[in-house]
């Protein structure tokens, strides 16, 4: 298959560092330069510098950047509070907000030529997975102490070794599937437009997909912070 | 966001989540009986944790399915 354009491999590669042409690349510097890495990176400094950019100071009279901020971040918090209650929400913000942000922008960008989506790698969404499957255990075991195992144990008594290991598998087939899903979509995404593109290019044929590709980028991401989410409250609950 | 939008994220997040579990689990409880054969027990067990754990990833996938039903059932009343 034709490689994709990355703008920000061809400028690495003028600088004369190594850009690797396999997915991860050999060696500590080739492995810093992978498309998705570069990629996960202009996603971080966007997100650092345009927010600054927009809001500037705070007003007490929102001007249109502050205003949007205002109201995607406001939003944010009463869906976490209906979800997490109020101190949750709180305390969960920060990292869930982060995701939701980094994850809706990381989609959105491989819809433009000359980008990729560093999430249509399994290596970023496996890592965010990781993060929110130790934090959402962390999470139970600090609000509940050492009886926080009586969330894997099930209703009764008899069955609770059982329904240990059924526990344990289906907690590791929510990393699986939480980081696969979003890796598939997105992954699933890129090859076809870059397949579209290669084919017809001329003839617009990859418009349709475009679409729905903005569709699918806004419904992974809040479908990720989503999941995400639940599993925080699930653990923040007492035990059946 | 809407209330109506709010319920059709929430369930797209259950049903989307639910197939994908289902078959993770099963693979898992096969993965995990196959480590155990074949490179904790050094192949002394062979087919039969193997088996064992493919049917507890079979009963972890239908527990997933069990515990949505019951949340979409407790959501009706």
């Amino acid at each position: 298959m034709e490689h994709p354009i990355l703008f920000i491999s061809i400028i690495l590669e003028m600088l004369g560092l190594p850009v690797p042409h396999t997915i991860t690349g050999h060696g500590l510097l080739e492995q810093l330069c992978t498309p998705y890495m570069t990629y996960t990176w202009l996603v971080m400094a966007f997100l650092i510098v345009v927010p600054k950019l927009t809001m500037g100071k705070l007003e007490m009279v929102p001007g249109s950047g502050q205003n949007f901020w205002e109201v995607t971040v406001g939003g944010l918090m009463d869906f976490f509070t209906e979800n997490l209650g109020e101190d949750g929400a709180k305390m969960l913000f920060p990292m869930m907000a982060t995701f939701f942000f980094y994850i809706i922008l990381a989609n959105m960008i491989g819809l433009i030529p000359g980008f990729m989506s560093p999430t249509s790698n399994l290596n970023i969404t496996l890592g965010m997975t990781i993060i929110v499957w130790i934090t959402h255990h962390v999470l139970g075991f600090k609000t509940h102490g050492l009886s926080y195992y009586k969330h894997f144990m099930g209703p009764s008594k008899a069955l609770a070794p059982f329904m240990f290991i059924l526990e344990i598998i289906s907690n590791f087939a929510r990393l699986i599937s939480l980081s696969m899903r979003l890796f598939g979509n997105i992954f699933a995404k890129e090859v076809l437009l870059a397949v579209l593109f290669m084919l017809a290019g001329a003839f617009f044929a990859p418009l349709p997909i475009l679409c729905l590709g903005v569709l699918v980028s806004v419904i992974q991401a809040v479908v990720f912070v989503l999941l995400a989410v639940l599993y925080c409250a699930g653990s923040l609950e007492h035990a059946h | 966001m809407s209330e109506d939008r709010r319920e059709m994220f929430r369930q797209l997040a259950d049903y989307s989540h639910v197939g994908m579990t289902f078959v993770f689990s099963i693979v898992i409880g096969f993965g995990i009986g196959w480590f155990l054969d074949n490179k904790a027990f050094d192949g002394k067990t062979t087919p039969y944790l193997t088996f064992i754990f493919f049917g507890l990833g079979i009963a972890a996938g239908f527990k997933n399915l069990w515990e949505l039903t019951k949340k979409i059932s407790d959501g009706k009343k």
